[in-house]
């Protein structure tokens, strides 16, 4: 070798001074950290929603006196001019166009960055 | 036949699958310690607890992932960023911890002496050019993904890289003979 030290072998000398390093239970030790996988929290999540959901609707008709309410607003649906009911139908089809577009430009820019 | 790393985050992303993680973390968890070891000067209990954090952001934050640079480089940077953020909190690292470290070394592999030598002239350099100097000439990184990991210019890369294999080859010049 000469007297001056070259990168390859500093590099060799580097990487062998670097033992490979038993796992001993350290792959272990992280999943135990990971926590429960993010589908069964999904679904536990849905779970929750849809008792809920149901629980309050039952409430909801019992409190209601039977969802007559319900009825009472059906009737009052009837009685609305018809070109209020277009116009309603045309600004919430809009209202839900507008929130499509932007959600497609969101994502687009997301991938896109 | 083997899965490939890719095959591996693949399961992770379509079913959660924690086997299919836990062989990622088996696959790159010497590489990602013997880095943090070196970077905290050896002390294997901060390095062990710096990786297991690594490991677990790498988990929750994998679908950001983009198949871009190798795994382990993804990793790397994680793993940097969990030490940068520490050391911030620390202000100062611990000392080295000489004979622990010479026990698990490996002696059919490389003269003692010289590791302890090469060992103690990498403690002495100072961070940005120990960091670059690990990544490049010990773990194999291009400078391009090293500068991915460190988040620095790839010309500040170089440069470090240069300052600290010249200061090492001034150290142990007497092992050149």
């Amino acid at each position: 070798m000469s007297t001056e030290i070259q990168d390859d072998w500093l590099d060799q000398k580097l990487q062998e001074a670097a033992p490979y390093i038993e796992d001993d239970g350290f792959t272990v030790r992280v999943l135990r950290q990971l926590g429960q996988p993010e589908r069964q929290v999904e679904f536990l999540r849905s779970f929750i929603l849809v008792a809920m959901s149901a629980l309050a609707s039952a409430l909801t008709y019992v409190l209601s006196d039977g969802g007559r309410f319900i009825l009472v607003e059906m009737f009052r649906l009837t009685t609305i001019p018809t070109v209020w009911v277009v116009a309603f139908a045309l600004a919430s089809g809009m209202l839900v166009m507008a929130g499509g577009i932007f959600a497609a430009m969101y994502k687009t820019h997301q991938i896109q960055s | 036949m083997e899965l490939t790393d890719a095959d591996l985050i693949a399961r992770v992303l379509a079913d959660d699958d924690q086997h299919a993680f836990g062989e990622l973390v088996r696959r790159h968890q010497s590489s990602v310690r013997g880095l943090l070891r070196q970077l905290t000067r050896n002390d294997m209990q901060l390095a062990d607890d710096l990786a297991q954090d690594a490991f677990v952001r790498a988990y929750k934050n994998i679908r950001s992932f983009r198949g871009e640079a190798k795994f382990s480089t993804w990793l790397y940077r994680i793993a940097y960023n969990c030490f940068r953020e520490n050391a911030r909190k620390r202000k100062e690292l611990v000392g080295i911890n000489e004979e622990q470290w010479q026990a698990e070394q490996d002696p059919h592999t490389i003269d003692p002496g010289l590791r302890h030598d090469l060992m103690h002239a990498l403690s002495l350099l100072p961070l940005h050019e120990r960091s670059a100097v690990l990544l490049c000439c010990q773990n194999g990184l291009s400078h391009q993904e090293a500068s991915r990991v460190l988040d620095i210019p790839l010309g500040t890369v170089k440069t470090n890289v240069l300052r600290g294999r010249e200061k090492l080859k001034k150290t142990l010049s007497a092992w050149a003979t």
